[in-house]
């Protein structure tokens, strides 16, 4: 066991203050609008803790720690393009603004407002099951640092996830966004604390020096250059480019933060700090597998090394500050997608399919229930599945399932007056089969590349081939 | 220590020295933006639920 008395206190108290902030949510919660986005609330700051905690999870901390064990410096590319797409997004407002300015609530309703309502269930499907199986692996994989880092034996592993899911299902469930920005803040703070605190450990205990010789002397130039490195290359990076794009604007708890935001302002704001953080939340983990591999040299578990690291070389202490750190990281992912891809399947599958409307209360009834749902299913996915290869790939490709689709016929929504409900259809269709051809062997780059770029013929020849059909979106 | 002096040495070295830099920068930031965000972003959890109230209206 590497936790001691102190380091459990620790923390034990966090998670008690944050499920009592979570349930202090539900006082505030009125409507959909509230359960969904807070009331569309959402300032600067605020929205900057809850952007960044959302997307900064133990299972980021895990990915990105692979990428950096086994590619070496080279892997800080993708740290490089997902925090600088953010900021090139929020420095134009390109696509952000204008989402905004639609009041949308979730992606998918775009689908109805410029194409149909079947499009509009379409990608509602296709958005659940890539959200979904994206989602279903976190458990496992978060589950594993924590046993690692903890000492806990790996038989009380699923009784952990159990416990935490359980626990972010109950705030989430009663305050939905409104309890979930509170925590997320009070999560933000605890996670920031704990990267920085572990970067500046690891730097401290095996050295700049150290880590940039052991890359050196087992991968050569390919662990700097992301260009000669086999995993990447310029096909990887167009292909990142295309997705991180995609990410920021279509990926639901993402596009969630746009909607909630006070102003489209706001939102362009958001995200060019947010990006800034982004830098760090993949450059800083995937130093800590970069650590790793000079600590235990080339021949450990890709996986499992940096967790192992850091619980060898934390003290007491420290070691449940940056524990609790990681659980808030855990719980602030864990309980936005919960909700992000819930809302999907309420709004976007179950409301357009039923014929007569429903009141306010029984849609967050409605949300509250489906929330359950997804909770099971991640539970039991995340309990049996087994991962084709690296992390970060799979929930690439998985993502791609429905963004490759969703991004080309936002543009084209967006931006080209032609485009019509076939193209719609083409796209989502193309962008579905592109990234499937993963789980055939096809590596994750072209697979990745032939997403985006089906979906994108097939928004352009679908919509020449389909009628034009005059609309204003407003 | 990365040398410079081959084809490939060159390129480990140019790539060692900008990763180097991005990371200082990304590291920075990210905790230069939480700090600020962990002080300025009570203000602004405070003016979401005072908004959210005010939408309710007395009960």
């Amino acid at each position: 066991m590497n936790f001691s008395i102190l380091d459990w206190v620790i923390v034990a108290v966090y998670l008690a203050a944050t499920l009592a902030a979570g349930l202090a949510g539900k006082k505030y919660i009125s409507s959909a609008t509230d359960f969904l986005l807070a009331g569309r609330h959402l300032g600067k700051f605020i929205g900057i803790a809850t952007l960044a905690a959302t997307e900064i999870g133990t299972i980021t901390f895990m990915y990105n720690a692979e990428l950096g064990y086994k590619t070496g410096f080279s892997s800080f590319i993708n740290g490089l393009i997902s925090g600088g797409v953010m900021i090139f997004l929020g420095a134009t407002g390109f696509m952000i603004f204008k989402l905004r300015e639609l009041g949308l609530t979730t992606v998918p309703e775009f689908f109805e407002v410029k194409y149909s309502r079947r499009l509009r269930i379409v990608a509602g499907v296709l958005v659940a099951v890539g959200g979904l199986l994206n989602m279903g692996v976190f458990l496992k994989v978060e589950g594993t640092f924590l046993t690692i880092i903890t000492g806990l034996p790996i038989s009380n592993l699923k009784w952990t996830m159990t416990a935490i899911l359980l626990l972010e299902l109950l705030y989430t469930v009663l305050g939905g966004m409104v309890s979930i920005v509170i925590t997320d803040f009070l999560q933000f703070i605890m996670l920031s604390l704990g990267t920085v605190l572990v970067t500046g450990y690891v730097i401290w205990t095996v050295g700049w020096h150290h880590m940039q010789n052991a890359v050196m002397s087992n991968m050569g130039a390919s662990g700097f250059s992301p260009i000669t490195a086999p995993d990447y290359g310029w096909a990887y990076i167009f292909f990142q480019l295309l997705l991180w794009m995609a990410i920021d604007t279509c990926w639901q708890t993402t596009a969630m933060r746009t909607f909630a935001t006070k102003d489209p302002d706001t939102s362009r704001k958001v995200f060019f700090w947010t990006g800034f953080i982004f830098l760090g939340r993949g450059m800083m983990p995937m130093l800590w597998g970069i650590g790793a591999l000079a600590y235990f040299g080339p021949k450990h578990d890709s996986l499992q090394a940096m967790p192992e690291m850091i619980a060898r070389i934390l003290p007491t202490g420290v070691l449940g500050l940056v524990v609790a750190g990681m659980i808030a990281a855990t719980m602030s992912v864990n309980s936005s997608y919960l909700l992000g891809w819930s809302s999907v399947i309420s709004q976007d599958i179950v409301l357009p399919l039923r014929r007569k409307p429903l009141g306010a209360g029984a849609q967050v009834v409605l949300n509250r229930v489906v929330n359950v749902f997804v909770s099971a299913f991640v539970l039991v996915w995340g309990l049996w599945y087994t991962l084709p290869g690296p992390v970060y790939f799979y929930l690439n490709i998985t993502g791609t399932l429905f963004l490759a689709g969703a991004f080309a016929a936002f543009i084209g929504g967006l931006f080209w007056r032609r485009a019509n409900t076939v193209g719609g259809y083409c796209a989502m269709l193309g962008g579905a089969v592109g990234s499937v051809t993963y789980f055939f062997h096809i590596p994750a780059a072209y697979a990745g590349i032939s997403a985006f770029a089906l979906a994108g013929v097939g928004m352009v020849v679908g919509s020449l081939a389909g009628a034009s059909r005059k609309y204003r979106l407003e | 220590m990365i040398h410079g002096d081959t084809v490939d040495g060159f390129a480990m070295s140019f790539w060692a020295d900008f990763w180097t830099l991005n990371f200082i920068v990304a590291g920075g930031a990210f905790a230069l933006i939480a700090l600020v965000v962990a002080v300025r972003g009570v203000a602004d959890l405070r003016a979401m639920l005072a908004a959210l109230r005010d939408e309710q209206g007395p009960r």
